[in-house]
């Protein structure tokens, strides 16, 4: 049992990550109307063609690529510790567990694809 | 002779989102995991929308795109702001609680006491005041952006 206490040291710290990583993606996408007041000009981060510029670069691919990491870690296991406040059966514990971390790896390696396939568009 | 036993520690899923007489701290955690999921669902949405469309290429994208820009999905996306700046302003309170961070310096037990939970009610406020100066900074973008 020891060793799942590693995992709230892992959430704060993925914790801080995520503000720093999602505070970039959230300034970016949420406030692009804002931004040129502050000589920052994004045109629509949302449209094919901004789109597309970023994902040329290997540092946009990184981030993004960073991010889902953090993110997925920080909310499967967020996932995880809401179903264990239930105290179920160290079996279930076990099952939960596996679970999660295996539903991680699925979506980690589905969504990165994209990124390292866009990079060569 | 009376046995008393002990009440069971566990309310069961009644214990998500029920917090009875607690103050002000034990329903920000209730927001906090209502925050918390509520984003993880988004991000199944997202990273769909994300990985499937984009990966189509451009008509596909903007056709997504234009599905997803009516007045509906635009308060969605607010409300995840919303949840967003909650739960990072909760999360860096809570990682500051937890390692000791806003304890203050001990003072003697003289009336009035002072009792921890009073001493970090500050900081919760100024937490609290920050959450709203971040949802309108958003609200602000949303409106300079136009409901199209």
């Amino acid at each position: 049992m020891r060793r799942y206490t590693y995992l709230w040291l892992m959430q704060l710290i993925t914790g801080v990550l995520i503000a720093v990583l999602l505070g970039i993606h959230m300034v970016m996408q949420h406030l692009d109307k804002i931004l040129p007041f502050f000589g920052v000009n994004l045109n629509d981060p949302t449209s094919w063609n901004s789109m597309i510029e970023r994902s040329r670069q290997g540092i946009w691919a990184g981030i993004y690529i960073a991010l889902l990491a953090v993110v997925l870690s920080h909310a499967l296991n967020g996932l995880r510790n809401v179903i264990l406040e239930l105290t179920p059966s160290a079996r279930t514990q076990r099952v939960v567990t596996g679970s999660t971390l295996g539903l991680g790896i699925i979506i980690f390696f589905w969504a990165s694809y994209v990124p390292i396939a866009l990079l060569y568009h | 002779m009376k046995i008393v036993k002990p009440q069971p520690n566990n309310l069961g899923p009644v214990g998500w989102i029920w917090a009875g007489n607690y103050k002000l701290e034990r329903y920000l955690y209730i927001l906090h995991r209502i925050t918390g999921l509520g984003i993880l669902l988004f991000l199944v949405f997202h990273l769909t929308a994300t990985t499937f469309f984009r990966i189509q290429g451009e008509p596909v994208w903007n056709a997504a795109m234009s599905f997803l820009s009516n007045p509906l999905f635009k308060a969605g996306e607010y409300m995840v702001a919303v949840a967003f700046s909650f739960h990072m302003l909760n999360g860096f309170r809570l990682i500051l609680q937890e390692l000791g961070f806003l304890m203050g310096k001990p003072v003697p037990p003289i009336y009035p006491y002072s009792d921890a939970l009073r001493r970090k009610r500050r900081w919760t406020m100024a937490m609290i005041g920050i959450i709203i100066i971040l949802c309108l900074i958003f609200f602000y973008d949303l409106v300079l952006g136009g409901w199209q």
